[in-house]
């Protein structure tokens, strides 16, 4: 009896928590009205998850396609590689010349374009202040050192140099974002 | 007047779901009539989604959130209503479509047409 109410409890935990989790992937400028979607179509807990796993991609997909401007991404893009490229250059010439030597500084490049696309797609509809702006560079900073993909030295010259640029290109260049409307 | 994008046919059931669900068009009313229009193939939820995200940015729908619910645990739901130039679209594929079974009956013949309805409305 006591094992039996033990493990409904341990369902309704891991119930609760996948749900947590899919209410967390939903970006929030749509969570609200997808979470109630799913939630009145699915009686079961089992069905919402099933439904979510299905829907939540489409979701997340379309919203990076409308946060995200291809311009700026190109600029940053530019920008980032030259940045990386020109610090490799002037503090170990030898390994933009190994193999692959030249696509090495795309990969701190790629890094924080991911994380600047995520960032746009999961802020909240509105207009961004400047520190909100900053934040999604910052973490993207933070995720190349972690990631190692250059020496130590390349990547902290690196991204001295194109933190700048990045702040200056989102701030002169506001990343869209879409007029969802509040209750009227 | 701003002049229309030609939509796709997946379009075209996305904004007819929501002419015809009118006041009470929301992400799982505006898929329940599509998945019926487009019967006898599967729609999911997320490619409504994806889709009237599209049209809002093409400036053919408009949306807006209403009050909460306790059937839907306390969440609000996303309206939809056709903007006028999504009318205007939707107006130029139903023509269009008019047109295309009107030149697959003359050649095809009206009883073809007829047997050819019965077939696919029933389903």
């Amino acid at each position: 009896m006591g094992e039996a109410v033990e493990q409904e409890v341990g369902y309704a935990m891991t119930i609760r928590a996948i749900r947590a989790l899919i209410a967390l992937l939903l970006p929030p400028a749509c969570r609200e009205e997808v979470l109630g979607d799913l939630q009145e179509r699915n009686a079961t807990s089992g069905g919402f998850c099933i439904d979510a796993m299905r829907t939540v991609p489409h979701v997340i997909a379309s919203r990076i396609r409308r946060t995200a401007d291809p311009q700026l991404l190109l600029m940053h893009a530019i920008a980032l590689y030259l940045c990386y490229y020109a610090a490799g250059w002037f503090m170990d010439r030898a390994l933009l010349r190994e193999t692959w030597g030249l696509a090495r500084p795309a990969i701190p490049a790629l890094l924080v374009l991911l994380v600047l696309l995520l960032e746009d797609a999961y802020s909240k509809p509105g207009p961004r202040s400047r520190l909100q702006l900053a934040r999604g560079p910052l973490i993207a900073f933070g995720f190349v050192f972690l990631a190692q993909s250059l020496p130590s030295r390349i990547v902290l010259v690196g991204s001295a140099l194109s933190l700048p640029l990045t702040l200056a290109l989102r701030l002169l260049f506001s990343p869209q974002s879409t007029s969802r409307q509040g209750p009227v | 007047m701003a002049k229309p994008d030609s939509l796709g046919q997946f379009e075209q059931l996305v904004l007819t779901a929501i002419l015809t669900r009118g006041d009470d068009a929301y992400g799982v009313s505006i898929h329940s009539k599509v998945e019926e229009l487009a019967r006898p193939k599967a729609v999911s939820l997320g490619a409504v989604y994806v889709t009237l995200d599209r049209l809002e940015d093409k400036g053919l729908v408009k949306s807006w959130l209403s009050d909460p619910t306790p059937e839907r645990g306390g969440r609000a739901k996303r309206c939809y209503r056709l903007e006028g130039l999504g009318e205007r679209a939707l107006e130029e594929s139903a023509v269009t479509a008019k047109r295309v079974w009107d030149g697959i009956a003359q050649v095809w013949g009206k009883e073809w047409v007829k047997q050819w309805s019965k077939r696919w409305v029933t389903q």
